[in-house]
C-alpha cells in the first residue's frame, strides 16, 4: 500500500484542523463545531483503520513505515546540525492509532450526550479535538523531540479539561496540581532527551536503537561504557532513568501518582479519554518505545518495583473509596502499574497488550460511570451524585449501562475469556518467570498477584454497591428515569464492551498462516506483531524521505528475530510455558477469591465491612489519607521545604539582588548620568552645537546681503560675473 | 562694412536691454528691454550667416526669433494685465509673492 504525507499526516491534521476551525466558530455555531469535531475524528479513525488493515495483511513483525522530512537545517561550515521530523509507524503504532482514534471517536459520541446541557458544550469539544490531535501526533512521532512537543500539548489539554468547571475551587486546584506534578516528570524527560542527544547526535527512535545496537549492546548484558557517564552514573542508566521519570509523571506511577485521583474533577468523558485511555497510557508507550534503552541501562528491576508498588498500593486505596470515579481513578493507577511492571519484567508484548485492553475497558468503565452519574440528579442541591452509598439497585433502571459495565469489570478483574485475563495474566506470568533470577524478583511478582486479588475485590465491590441490592437513597432512585436505549448514550458503551472479549486479541484477523513465520510460539496476531525492537536490526537502517514514496521503500527487514519466548533456549521455553500455565490457573483462583470476598461482603452481606475497618483501623485511616502521600507532599515537602526555599529565594531576590545589585546599579547609573549631563551641557551643547551655529552666523551676515530676493539685482550680479569672467579671459 | 560693426550694434543693443532690465522698475519697460535683447540676438544670427556661412539658416533663425518675441510680448503683456488687476500696480517691487 502506498503511503503519502496526506494519508498518514491527515490522521493528525484532521482533529487539529477541527480544533483551529472550532476555536473560531464555537461561540456562534456550537452544533456545527461539535459536528466538525466528531467528523474529524471519524476521518482519522478511517485512515487508521486503513493503516491497521495494511499492517494486518503484511503480517510481519518488522514491517513499518518511516518517513522523514527536514525540519531545521542549521548546518554551517563543517558543522552539521540537522533536525528531522517524521512519521514512524510500526505494528505497535498501527494498533495504538486504531485504539486512540476508535476510543476517542466513541467518547466524542458519548460527549454529545453527556455535555449537551453544559454551558461550555462547544468549548469541551475544542479541547477534545486539540487533545486527540496531540495524542495522534505523539503516536506518529518518529523522534523524542516531537514526541515531547505533543506530550506537553497533551499536558496542557489535561490541565484545561481538569479545570473545566473552573467555578469550583477544587477543579482549579486539581488542574494546577496535575500540571505541576507531571511537570516534575517532564523536566526529567527533557533532561533524558538532551542526554541522548549528547551521545547519539539525534533523538530519532531508530537512531537510538541503532546506536545501542552498534555499540556492543547484545542480549541482556549491557555494555555501559559506550555511553560515558553523568555524575558517575552510566549515561544509559541516567538517560533511561530520566525518561522513565517522564513515564512516572505522566502515567501516575508511585511517587507522583497523587495528581490522577484529583484529576477526576474534570468532566467524565475527559476522564475516560485522557485520564484512563490515552494520555496516561502515553507514558507507558514512551517506556515501550525506549525499551532498548531501559534494558541497556539495567533499569528492569527498578521499573518492575515501581510498577509493583503502584499496582498494589493504588489497589489498596481503591478498596475504601466511596466515590465511583475515585475507585476508577485508583484502578487506573493500579492498571498502569501493571503495564510498568510488565515493562520491568521484560514482558514487552503483554505490557502493550494490557495498554490496549485497559484503554478499551477503562474507557468503557468511565463512560458507564458517567452514564450513572448523569442519571442521578439530586433535586435539592441540583448536582449529580457520584457517591456509591447513595446508589444501589440501579440494575433495573439502567440495564444497558449495567451490562456494559459488567463486561468491563469482568475484563479488568481478569475473568477467563476476557481481555484482561489475556493481557494482565501474561504480565503476571512473565513476572513469575523472573523468579529464577533471584529472590528480589519475588517482590514485584507478589505485589502483582496481590494487586490482582484486590482488583477483583474492589471492582466487584463497586458493581455490587452501584447496581445490586436495594436503593439506599429512595428519593434519588424514584426521581431517576428508566434508561431507554439512545445512540449517543449507550451505543459507545456497548461497542466498547464488545471489545472486552479476549478473542479479539488472540488468533488472527486475516487468517494468514502464522506457522510460516519462523520461531513463533504464541499463535496470536498480537504477540507475533508486537515484539521487542531488536537493536541489531537497525545497523544498516536507511531513512526514507517523503519524496521517495513507493512500495519498495516500505521496508521489511530480511533478517528477522522473533523473540516471543524471551530469547531463551527451547528447554527454557518449555519452562516458561509451564510457568505461564500455572500462573494462569493461579490468576483464575485469585479472581474467584476476590469475587467471593466481594460477594460475601456486599452481595450476601455475610461479612460486615464495618467490622473489618474497625479491626484494621490503623490501615483504614492510612488508606483514607492515601498513605499520607498528599500530606507528605503538601505539609512537609512543600510547606517545610519548598516554601522555605521560596522564602529564602524571595529574600535573596528582594534583600540582596534588588537592594544591592539593582538599587546599587541605579546609584551607579545616577552618578554616570550626572557626568554625562555635564558633558552634554558643556561640551556638546555649548561648544559643538552652539559653536557650529555661531560660526555659521558669521557667514550668514555676509551672504544675506546677496540674497535680496530682487530679480533685477540677480541679473545685475550675473552681468557683473559675466563681465568679470570675460575680462579674466583677456579677450 | 565688416562683421565687427554688426556685432558692435548688437552688443550695444544687448547692453541697452540689460540696462533697462536692471534699472527700470516698470514691468512694461522691462519687457521692452527683453525685446531689445532678443533683437540683438536676431541681429547676431543675421550678421554671422551673412559673413561666415553664406546660406539662409541664420535668416530663418532671425525670423523665428521675431515670431517668438511677438508671442512672448503677448504673453508678457497678458501677465502684466493680470498683475495689474490683482495688485493695481505695474511696479516690479510689488511682485513679491514668490519671495516669501
Amino acid at each position: 500500500m502506498d503511503y503519502t504525507i496526506w494519508s498518514v499526516g491527515l490522521i493528525f491534521l484532521l482533529p487539529f484542523m477541527a480544533f483551529v476551525v472550532n476555536t473560531v466558530i464555537v461561540k456562534r455555531f456550537t452544533t456545527l463545531a461539535v459536528g466538525i469535531s466528531c467528523s474529524a475524528i471519524f476521518g482519522s479513525f478511517l485512515l487508521s483503520l486503513r493503516i491497521f488493515s495494511d499492517f494486518q495483511n503484511k503480517f510481519a513483525a518488522d514491517y513499518h513505515i518511516h518517513k522523514v522530512f527536514n525540519w531545521m537545517n542549521l548546518s554551517g561550515g563543517d558543522q552539521t546540525f540537522v533536525v528531522d521530523m517524521g512519521v514512524y509507524i510500526d505494528n505497535m503504532g498501527s494498533i495504538m492509532l486504531l485504539m486512540v482514534t476508535g476510543v476517542a471517536f466513541l467518547i466524542h459520541i458519548f460527549s454529545t450526550f453527556y455535555m449537551r446541557d453544559d454551558a461550555r458544550y462547544g468549548r469541551f469539544f475544542v479541547y477534545l479535538s486539540l487533545f486527540t490531535s496531540a495524542m495522534l501526533g505523539l503516536v506518529l512521532s518518529d523522534n523524542l523531540l516531537s514526541f515531547f512537543i505533543f506530550w506537553e500539548l497533551m499536558g496542557f489539554c489535561s490541565y484545561s479539561l481538569i479545570g473545566f468547571y473552573y467555578e469550583k475551587n477544587e477543579a482549579g486546584d486539581a488542574s494546577i496540581k496535575a500540571f505541576m506534578t507531571t511537570r516534575i516528570g517532564d523536566v526529567f524527560f527533557l533532561l533524558g532527551i538532551l542526554a541522548i542527544w549528547s551521545v547519539v547526535g539525534n533523538v530519532t527512535f531508530v537512531d537510538i536503537y541503532r546506536f545501542i545496537g552498534e555499540n556492543g549492546f547484545v542480549g541482556k548484558t549491557a555494555d555501559l561504557s559506550f555511553f560515558g557517564t553523568v555524575i558517575g552514573i552510566p549515561l544509559a542508566t541516567f538517560a533511561g532513568l530520566a525518561i522513565f521519570m517522564g513515564t512516572i509523571g505522566k502515567s501516575a506511577q508511585f511517587p507522583l501518582q497523587v495528581w490522577l485521583p484529583d484529576a477526576m474533577m474534570g468532566p467524565t468523558p475527559c476522564s475516560a479519554l485522557i485520564h484512563a485511555a490515552t494520555m496516561v497510557a502515553a507514558g507507558v508507550y514512551l517506556s515501550l518505545r525506549m525499551y532498548p534503552l531501559m534494558e541497556a541501562g539495567n533499569l528492569n528491576y527498578f521499573i518492575a518495583i515501581i510498577g509493583g508498588i503502584t499496582a498494589f498500593g493504588a489497589a489498596t486505596i481503591a478498596l475504601i473509596q466511596t466515590d465511583i470515579k475515585a475507585v476508577l481513578a485508583y484502578s487506573t493507577i493500579s492498571q498502569l502499574g501493571y503495564m510498568v511492571l510488565g515493562i520491568g519484567v521484560g514482558s514487552y508484548t503483554a505490557a502493550f497488550m494490557h495498554l490496549i485492553t485497559h484503554a478499551v475497558f477503562k474507557a468503557c468503565l468511565f463512560l458507564s460511570a458517567g452514564s450513572v452519574i448523569h442519571s442521578l440528579h439530586d433535586h435539592h442541591t441540583h448536582e449529580h451524585v457520584q457517591e456509591m452509598p447513595r446508589m444501589g439497585g440501579l440494575r433495573k433502571k439502567m440495564p444497558f449501562t449495567f451490562w456494559a459495565m459488567m463486561f468491563c469489570t469482568l475484563a479488568i478483574t481478569g475473568a477467563p475469556f476476557f481481555s484482561g485475563f489475556v493481557s494482565k495474566d501474561r504480565i503476571l506470568g512473565d513476572a513469575a518467570v523472573q523468579l529464577v533470577n533471584g529472590w528480589k524478583w519475588y517482590i514485584p511478582a507478589i505485589l502483582g498477584y496481590g494487586g490482582a486479588f484486590l482488583t477483583a475485590f474492589y471492582m466487584f465491590r463497586m458493581m455490587f454497591l452501584t447496581f445490586f441490592g436495594e436503593p439506599r437513597d429512595k428519593e434519588l432512585y424514584d426521581h431517576m428515569h428508566t434508561e431507554h436505549f439512545s445512540w449517543n448514550q449507550n451505543l459507545p458503551l456497548l461497542v466498547l464492551s464488545v471489545f472486552t472479549f479476549g478473542a479479539w486479541y488472540c488468533g488472527s484477523f486475516t487468517g494468514q498462516s502464522i506457522a510460516k513465520v519462523p520461531g513463533v510460539q504464541n499463535k496470536e496476531w498480537f504477540s507475533t506483531l508486537v515484539t521487542k525492537p531488536d537493536v541489531n536490526n537497525f545497523t544498516h537502517y536507511q531513512k526514507q524521505p517523503w519524496e521517495k514514496v513507493d512500495k519498495k521503500s516500505d521496508l521489511v527487514f530480511e533478517k528477522s528475530h522473533y523473540d516471543a519466548s524471551h530469547g531463551l533456549e527451547e528447554k527454557e521455553a518449555h519452562r516458561v510455558h509451564h510457568v505461564h500455565v500455572i500462573g494462569a490457573i493461579v490468576s483464575v483462583f485469585i479472581f474467584l477469591g476476590g469475587l467471593l470476598m466481594a460477594m460475601m461482603m456486599y452481595y450476601w452481606k455475610k461479612w460486615n465491612p464495618g467490622r473489618w475497618t474497625s479491626a484494621f483501623s490503623f490501615w483504614y485511616r492510612a488508606l483514607q489519607n492515601k498513605y499520607y502521600m498528599d500530606d507528605l507532599y503538601i505539609k512537609i515537602i512543600i510547606q517545610k521545604g519548598l516554601l522555605n526555599l521560596n522564602n529564602f529565594l524571595a529574600f535573596l531576590d528582594m534583600g540582596i539582588y534588588d537592594r544591592y545589585a539593582v538599587d546599587g546599579m541605579a546609584k551607579v547609573n545616577s552618578w554616570a548620568f550626572k557626568v554625562c549631563r555635564w558633558f552634554d551641557d558643556v561640551i556638546v551643547d555649548t561648544v559643538v552645537v552652539d559653536g557650529t551655529g555661531a560660526s555659521v552666523r558669521i557667514f550668514n551676515v555676509v551672504l544675506r546681503t546677496f540674497q535680496s530676493g530682487k530679480i533685477q539685482f540677480y541679473i545685475f550680479m550675473i552681468l557683473f560675473v559675466m563681465v568679470g569672467y570675460i575680462w579674466q579671459l583677456n579677450i | 562694412m565688416s562683421l565687427f560693426w554688426y556685432l558692435s550694434v548688437s552688443f550695444v543693443l544687448f547692453f541697452c536691454g540689460i540696462a533697462v532690465m536692471i534699472a527700470r522698475k516698470n514691468i512694461i519697460a522691462i519687457l521692452l528691454g527683453i525685446e531689445l535683447i532678443l533683437n540683438a540676438a536676431a541681429l547676431n544670427f543675421a550678421a554671422y550667416t551673412r559673413f561666415l556661412n553664406q546660406n539662409l539658416d541664420g535668416h530663418i533663425m532671425s525670423l523665428f526669433i521675431i515670431i517668438i518675441a511677438a508671442a512672448e510680448a503677448a504673453v508678457g503683456l497678458a501677465i502684466v494685465i493680470r498683475f495689474y488687476q490683482i495688485r493695481e500696480s505695474i511696479h516690479i517691487d510689488d511682485a513679491t509673492q514668490l519671495q516669501h
